[in-house]
């Protein structure tokens, strides 16, 4: 009965399906994840679809939808769910519903990777809302599907977009519009974090934090590792941790170094409580990407737990450090002005007040629960829409018919 | 070739071009509901601001000057376009031009009378901030609801343009969708979290 669907802020019953692997941890397995909590927490009901074996623990709400196959595509390889078999699945999920009843939201992340967004799109029935992860949308394979998705891209009546990068690659890949509602961050987490002693700094021997894959290039430690000579002749006393993996770096980097790389510890691969405890006690953050990313959530948790954030002057960066007022931005790729800005934020306390006082105010945006305000927002206008005629007449006909595997076809 | 051979070509022809004519009517059908629901989910998501305007005024949390402007903006933009009924919202032609000026123009002075951001913030945690609040969450809605729906008139311009549509007049007396345009920008302040 869609004509007595009402739109205020009733409990909404939400399908989420993800494409990825939980078994694989990743950002958009974190952002399903993170988004059917804070929906339950909003008093909805959520259920989850995901591949998934079936020995490994879920979340409660998750539903595995089959073992997800490492596959090459799109020049890396994926864990992605697909074939007849998982079709059936998807279609099961979607007529369950949640208690047998059908849900009054579907919505997708990734409905472009070939995986389960893919198939529910192709067969949901319900309004469907979309949320777009990455900025790499095109590839040869999908050129040769595309005119087969293409219908199903017009069930989706809502598209939400994860940052402005994301939302740009979507206009110009597939043409349209998106929202763009950013990550959210469970910034509570950070910012009630304890601090370890060992990682706190002070005014003698300040810590700078630094967090991310050794070895990807794009990452940056190159250019802090050049920055820390100059620091160092500045405040001899300065501390580097540098916490991420990477094979072989920490060697080579000492190496480079000589004697003073008794000032860097390296501490691998870190937990999300070791992470939230380093970004709490360290008294600077350090980003110091040269590209490749599209939102900047570290930067939030650093800014959420205390940090203040130096970062190199990417739009996405900019974007995520209010133009410069909630952290210092330096010029990407110049290691000098890396240590001046440094430099000049450890000789200026009142500054590093300003800017965390600033950040605690401006990460609240960034956090889960105005996040999913926005989210609720979207599916408000989604039903809004969905209810203002009442379901279509073929699809009331059809309706009578079970459903088959093979929505548009 | 015998003509039953020419027959059963034509035959088959005339299936395909069945088939695509079929397809292609239900998914135009399909999508100019889509076009007319999201119309009228924008229309009512307007009005829906414009009584969140009105309150405002109403809340004595704005000056005298700005609380009659606001107001007078908000009747008018009400006045301008009466609620769509289903049959009008399959027109499919935009809001017209006076409504979508009187909402540019509620937008406008809205923005001058909440002012700058720290007077918008003055505004959310004082007395009034829960009327203010509702406006800015209708407000929001209603950028939400015009992009869905410019997206919807989008495709179907898109499906309509297709040669087998045309020749078939699949869209029949259907006139053109028009993307609604019209300026609802938010105040920065008033941008729910992130944006």
């Amino acid at each position: 009965m869609r004509g007595v669907r009402r739109r205020s802020h009733r409990a909404l019953r939400v399908g989420i399906v993800c494409p990825y692997s939980f078994d694989a941890p990743g950002g958009v397995q974190f952002h399903v994840r993170d988004l059917a909590e804070a929906l339950q927490a909003a008093g909805h009901e959520v259920s989850v679809l995901a591949p998934s074996s079936d020995d490994i623990n879920l979340p409660g709400v998750v539903t595995a939808a089959g073992r997800a196959v490492p596959v090459p595509y799109n020049g890396s390889v994926a864990r992605l769910t697909f074939g007849p078999l998982t079709a059936t699945r998807v279609r099961r999920w979607l007529e369950g519903g949640i208690g047998g009843h059908p849900f009054d939201i579907v919505h997708l992340h990734e409905p472009m990777v070939p995986s389960l967004s893919m198939l529910a799109l192709w067969q949901a029935t319900e309004p469907v809302v979309a949320t777009f992860h990455t900025s790499q949308v095109r590839s040869r394979a999908l050129q040769v599907a595309y005119p087969l998705v293409r219908q199903s891209l017009e069930k989706i009546a809502a598209r939400i977009a994860v940052s402005e990068d994301a939302r740009r690659t979507l206009v110009d890949h597939l043409g349209g519009d998106a929202v763009v509602i950013p990550n959210g961050v469970y910034t509570e987490v950070f910012s009630s974090s304890p601090r370890r002693p060992e990682w706190t700094g002070t005014p003698d021997a300040p810590t700078v934090a630094f967090l991310g894959r050794l070895d990807e290039p794009r990452k940056g430690l190159s250019l802090l590792v050049q920055a820390i000579p100059t620091i160092l002749a500045g405040i001899p006393g300065a501390r580097f941790l540098v916490a991420g993996r990477g094979d072989g770096i920490a060697a080579e980097t000492r190496e480079l170094l000589g004697e003073q790389a008794s000032s860097v510890e390296f501490l691998g691969g870190v937990t999300d409580a070791e992470k939230a405890e380093l970004l709490a006690s360290a008294d600077l953050y350090v980003a110091p990407q040269t590209g490749g990313e599209s939102f900047g959530i570290v930067l939030v948790e650093a800014m959420a737990a205390g940090a203040v954030v130096v970062a190199s002057d990417l739009g996405a960066f900019q974007r995520v450090l209010d133009d410069g007022a909630a952290g210092a931005l330096f010029r990407n790729g110049d290691p000098a002005d890396l240590a001046d800005t440094v430099l000049s934020l450890l000789a200026d306390p009142a500054r590093r007040e300003a800017y965390r006082a600033h950040a605690a105010e401006w990460v609240q945006r960034f956090d889960w629960s105005g996040v999913t305000e926005q989210v609720l927002a979207v599916y408000d206008m989604t039903l809004a829409a969905d209810s203002a005629i009442g379901g279509d007449v073929v699809g009331r006909i059809m309706g009578l018919f079970p459903r088959r595997v093979g929505g548009d076809a | 070739m015998t003509w039953s051979e020419i027959a059963l070509i034509a035959l088959g022809a005339l299936a395909v071009g069945l088939l695509l004519a079929w397809r292609g009517a239900s998914r135009l059908d399909r999508l100019h509901r889509k076009v007319a629901a999201s119309r009228i989910a924008l229309d009512a998501q307007l009005v829906r601001r414009a009584s969140a305007a009105v309150e405002v005024a109403a809340s004595g949390a704005l000056d005298p000057a700005s609380a009659i402007l606001v107001a007078d903006a908000a009747y008018t933009a009400s006045d301008a376009g009466p609620v769509t009924s289903p049959a009008a919202a399959l027109k499919m032609d935009g809001l017209g031009p006076e409504r979508e000026r009187a909402e540019s123009g509620l937008t406008a002075t809205l923005r001058e009378a909440m002012g700058a951001p720290e007077a918008i913030r003055t505004l959310l945690a004082g007395p009034s901030g829960e009327v203010v609040s509702a406006l800015a969450a209708a407000w929001y809605r209603a950028t939400l609801a015009r992009r869905f729906h410019n997206e919807a008139v989008a495709q179907a311009r898109r499906v309509r343009r297709l040669w087998y549509v045309r020749l078939f007049h699949l869209a029949g007396r259907a006139p053109m969708p028009r993307t609604v345009e019209l300026d609802d920008a938010l105040p920065h302040a008033l941008e729910p979290n992130g944006g």
